[in-house]
């Protein structure tokens, strides 16, 4: 690229340096939000893992020295209680997001894209419980899980007369439960997956059917390749809000019967802990950034499976 | 239009059940939490009579009680204005430099990326202290001013990734086309691109509406006066240190979700609706 | 049909519309206004003409929803008013997330001008001295009985940063009614033994009725069953530890408390109470509640004469003076003169004859007669509040809630292990040294 710049250097310079100036001026907003807004904390979050930073030096982080730099994160990975299990839900929550949330939306869109009579009203009945805070929904779903007033035990007494107790208390249960408080509302998922699926333009659907696809078929080979640029996103950002879990968390068990989140970990080392251990929180904050990253990582390769599986065919 | 899309008993057997079973199972998973909400919220004291049973009889306090003495309206006002306002500059922002990352090559296009990702991943805890200071700092603490900043900066991420992907279907044809025809970079962007990415671009604004619709977390911070407050502010008057009045929160509820409903009705022409009439032809 | 939707849609618009109009136009130029308002009131300071001392407080609740509340405000509004044409206004504010907003202050370095604090003293603002002691103010004006519980339990070295004009008082509440359905009666309670029986008989009749909400109740009845022998009190008075953690006589507390919690079931374990709390005050299925004195206005009138304030088994209370009104350091003499006056009223016989009568809870001002008050007032709830408080400030042992001292992750801690230990297959000596693991490592 850059020796070809060079190369017509008198001739393209004046309209490069428009696309450069366009490309600044269109990019400056949002890069001026980050640096205000998450610059600082993203900075702090990093090198406070590595300081002494709880209720006996609030204002002044102190460095542990180099000898000792990783004391936090020796702290967490073999001392704090709860890291461990926090990890391993948030992330299987991601993966929830990733290979449940997303095959269940996508079969419920490409429902919606049939022409049905009442289907409008489905589909904007289906975005509703997105609507509501993922606050209120943890307290509507308390209710709906408690074992004296909830639906869910009378449900399991029909299967299994002898059951008594509370789902969100036993373990393993909980997790589920937790699991079922969100993840089948889909809505906003759904919503997107399913207006891409109406931009897949007819011809190549009328193509489609000229070769004897048709139905659930056609939709598999044909419309879900073409959408399969949203589908990553939409994979991205379930698995984002399944890793980030928090106020199911907060409302349901408050970590109980082996269901701490990694953001509910980070909450309670630095707002609960009355030794407001904001170094250590921060390792796990650290930990958290690292690991949304190789989930965004993670995502990208699985979509990346099928061109790879293709190309190794042709060759 | 009329073509498009097949009746159900066009479709092959295979594809009817799945598509019948899907619907069923759409409708019950909303419904449920939905009805429920309703009717608890209908209900005189809902857990003296849990479920799904109907109420004994219709109990409107709930409802009454937080038109009468909670200033409903002055909430939504707030939270309609605050809401509006900073999705429309976080949206501006972001399908400006969307666009950029999208359609155009430039060194340290990476590092846009990579820096957009990490912020989903920052947690509000660590958000916290330099934001507030930096509220305080500006001057702008206790104002509405504050949350339309927060608001537009945070959640950049997800509406960068969703209209991101928009961009990303628009064909290449169309944008050389108005290069060709003499298009200066704004004006293909405003002219041809704008238009056609509108449906992605206004899935991406619901999803941050909703957002800040029922964010409290800063808005609790940041706010102090209550006339300033946004409406999850209803939910947490219903709790006290030693009784929840049940009725009266499940109303609030359910009001604090009409708006967004309403909205929804409104404007779901403009992304799903456009989205199927094609504009996006590959 | 269709025209009908249409036009509700209209006309709910419209509303929505009018809403927002009427709000945008005061907002729009409110911003660069607000941002006036707080110039000038800095010029004020600087100018010296009136200052403004700001009072945070969490009583925003409306007065349909909580009528102690508008009691709260109404006492501090009368001292605004008091003070209004003094050098300093005093402006009280009722916020819903004040902890919040005081941590976030104090990481940076600052404290609101005085606050009604829900949570323990952030440890990191008395390192920073952001906090003033209000030892020597209490001590000059003798307000040493006015401040009550606080002068002893909120003393910090030499300090008392923090004064609760109500103080945190719990005992027991019982339903006489339940008992006698599962054949027990009060007396049986008196002794932890005959208290976990007594709970066994109520929930083993299978009648809808349960002995006692477990999960953050628990919690409590596992410090008072500390508070009931001599070492288990030594544990309470101390800092948490690696002694505490693993010494016996918590771990028999610990053991007594989540065995008693599994025969009561894990139906009824909840980590706030309040989920709860509606079986025993409205629909009396519930043999005891442990939770304060204040519940005395939370009883149904239908059970007015079933419920009844006791105290723990062995003759224990808790009393907590917690947190309450505390004031930031450094600020100009005469902000901290009205503040450390805003104290001296709040302790005032007046007020606190106010809190007691108005808000139901047990004033922390010594000097009060609850009874003859109570007696006066003819108030049925009242009477009951007072007999409460009186019970429990009579108790042989006074203990408090060490989840202040101790730590909110450690109370968290705890009350997730009774939780899990309420389930009929956890083993309860594994739990424990599990938790065991996790209080050592938490403290680390």
């Amino acid at each position: 690229m850059t020796t070809v710049k060079q190369k017509n250097h008198t001739t393209v310079s004046k309209q490069e340096w428009r696309r450069r100036g366009f490309i600044i001026a269109f990019l400056a907003p949002t890069l001026l939000a980050f640096c205000i807004f998450y610059l600082y904390p993203l900075l702090t979050v990093f090198f406070t893992s590595f300081c002494k930073w709880d209720y006996t030096n609030i204002t002044n982080p102190q460095f542990w020295g180099f000898a000792d730099m990783f004391n936090n994160y020796k702290y967490i990975f073999t001392t704090y209680p709860y890291f461990w299990e926090a990890l391993l839900n948030s992330t299987f929550w991601a993966l929830l997001g990733i290979f449940f949330q997303i095959p269940l939306a996508t079969i419920i869109a490409l429902a919606f894209s049939r022409k049905i009579k009442g289907i409008k009203l489905i589909r904007n009945i289906y975005i509703i419980p997105c609507m509501i805070s993922s606050a209120a929904l943890g307290m509507i779903f308390l209710q709906l899980y408690s074992p004296l007033y909830g639906i869910i035990n009378p449900i399991i007494q029909i299967f299994n007369p002898e059951f008594s107790g509370n789902i969100l208390l036993q373990k393993g249960t909980a997790f589920w439960a937790m699991t079922g408080a969100y993840i089948f509302f889909t809505g906003t998922t759904t919503l997107m997956i399913l207006g891409n699926i109406m931009a897949v333009p007819e011809e190549i659907r009328e193509a489609a059917m000229l070769d004897g696809a048709s139905g659930l078929k056609q939709d598999f080979l044909i419309t879900i390749p073409m959408i399969k640029n949203t589908l990553k996103t939409v994979s991205i950002l379930a698995a984002t809000s399944g890793f980030l879990l928090y106020n199911e968390v907060f409302f349901l068990t408050r970590g109980a019967a082996g269901t701490y989140s990694i953001s509910y970990v980070i909450r309670e080392l630095a707002i609960n802990s009355p030794r407001s251990q904001f170094g250590r929180a921060n390792t796990v904050a650290f930990i958290q950034i690292i690991a949304g990253m190789l989930i965004i990582l993670f995502v990208n390769v699985v979509y990346e499976i099928p061109s790879l599986c293709k190309k190794l065919r042709r060759n | 239009m009329k073509t498009k899309f097949k009746n159900l008993n066009q479709l092959p057997i295979g594809t009817r059940i799945v598509t019948i079973i899907s619907l069923i199972w759409a409708s019950i998973v909303s419904l449920t939490p939905i009805v429920w909400l309703f009717i608890s919220s209908l209900k005189k004291d809902p857990l003296a009579r849990p479920g799904f049973q109907l109420p004994e009889s219709i109990y409107l306090e709930g409802y009454i009680s937080t038109f009468r003495d909670l200033n409903v309206m002055q909430y939504f006002g707030n939270s309609m204005f605050i809401s509006i306002v900073s999705v429309v500059i976080s949206i501006v922002m972001i399908s400006m430099s969307a666009y950029v990352v999208a359609r155009m090559e430039f060194w340290g296009k990476k590092l846009v990326n990579l820096m957009l990702a990490t912020t989903l991943f920052i947690p509000a805890t660590a958000l916290t202290y330099p934001v507030y200071n930096l509220i305080n700092r500006l001057g702008i603490y206790n104002t509405r001013t504050a949350l339309i900043l927060i608001y537009a900066c945070s959640g950049i991420a997800v509406s960068f990734f969703v209209i991101k992907n928009y961009y990303e279907h628009v064909p290449k044809e169309l944008e050389d086309a108005a290069r060709i025809d003499g298009c200066g970079y704004m004006q293909t962007f405003w002219h041809i691109i704008f238009p056609v990415a509108r449906p992605g671009i206004m899935t991406a604004a619901v999803l941050a509406f909703l957002n800040n619709w029922n964010e409290y977390y800063w808005a609790s911070l940041v706010i102090i006066d209550r006339e300033k407050l946004t409406v999850p502010a209803l939910l947490s008057t219903f709790t006290t240190s030693f009784r929840t009045n049940y009725n009266g929160l499940f109303s609030a509820m359910v009001i604090i979700i009409l708006p967004p409903i309403l909205l929804y009705c409104i404007f779901n022409k403009f992304f799903i609706e456009a989205l199927s009439g094609g504009a996006v032809k590959g | 049909m269709k025209k009908l939707v249409a036009l509700i849609l209209a006309a709910s618009m419209a509303m929505g519309m009018v809403a927002c109009g009427g709000n945008t136009t005061p907002t729009e130029s409110g911003s660069p206004n607000t941002q006036n308002t707080s110039a000038e009131s800095k010029n004020e300071e600087t100018k010296g003409e009136q200052q403004v001392l700001e009072f945070y407080h969490g009583y925003y609740h409306a007065e349909s929803e909580w009528p102690a509340a508008k009691v709260m405000r109404d006492i501090y509004d009368e001292f605004a008013k008091q003070h209004a044409d003094g050098p300093v206004a005093f402006k009280p504010i009722p916020v819903e997330k004040r902890d919040e907003i005081v941590s976030a202050k104090v990481a940076g370095g600052s404290f609101p001008d005085i606050v009604d604090m829900g949570i323990a003293l952030p440890q990191s603002a008395i390192s920073q001295k952001l906090i003033l002691d209000l030892k020597p103010y209490i001590d000059a004006n003798n307000l040493k009985d006015a401040v009550g519980l606080n002068y002893t339990q909120n003393n910090i070295d030499g300090a008392i940063y923090t004064v609760h004009d109500q103080i945190e008082t719990r005992g027991l509440w019982v339903n006489t009614e339940v008992l006698k359905t599962a054949g027990v009666s009060v007396e049986d309670l008196s002794t932890w033994k005959g208290f976990v029986d007594s709970m066994a008989k109520v929930t083993e009749k299978k009648n809808g009725n349960y002995g006692y909400a477990s999960g953050q109740g628990s919690l409590k009845m596992l410090y008072a069953y500390l508070g009931s022998t001599e070492d288990g009190r030594k544990l309470l008075s101390s800092e948490i530890s690696a002694d505490v953690i693993n010494s016996e006589t918590f771990a028999n507390a610990f053991k007594t408390i989540a065995r008693m919690d599994q025969v009561n079931g894990s139906e009824y374990a909840t980590p706030d109470v309040g989920n709860l709390m509606a079986d025993f005050n409205q629909n009396g299925k519930v043999a005891v509640l442990s939770n304060g004195v204040w519940n005395a206005s939370g009883i149904d009138e239908k059970f007015a004469e079933a419920i009844q304030p006791i105290i723990f088994p062995e003759n224990v209370s808790m009393a907590t003076a917690g947190t309450g009104l505390t004031v930031a350091a450094n600020m100009s003499k005469e902000k901290t003169d009205l503040a450390l006056e805003f104290i001296k009223y709040m302790t005032s016989e007046e007020v606190q004859t106010k809190i007691f009568l108005g808000v139901q809870a047990n004033p922390c001002n010594t000097t009060l007669d609850l009874n003859a008050l109570a007696e006066q007032s003819g108030d049925p709830i009242v009477k009951k509040l007072a007999l409460a408080c009186s019970l429990c400030n009579k108790a042989q042992t006074v203990v408090s809630d060490v989840s202040y001292k101790w730590g909110a992750d450690v109370g968290n801690a705890i009350t997730n292990a009774l939780m899990e230990c309420a389930n009929a297959n956890t083993n309860i000596d594994a739990r424990f040294e599990q938790l065991q693991k996790e209080l050592t490592a938490l403290i680390g």
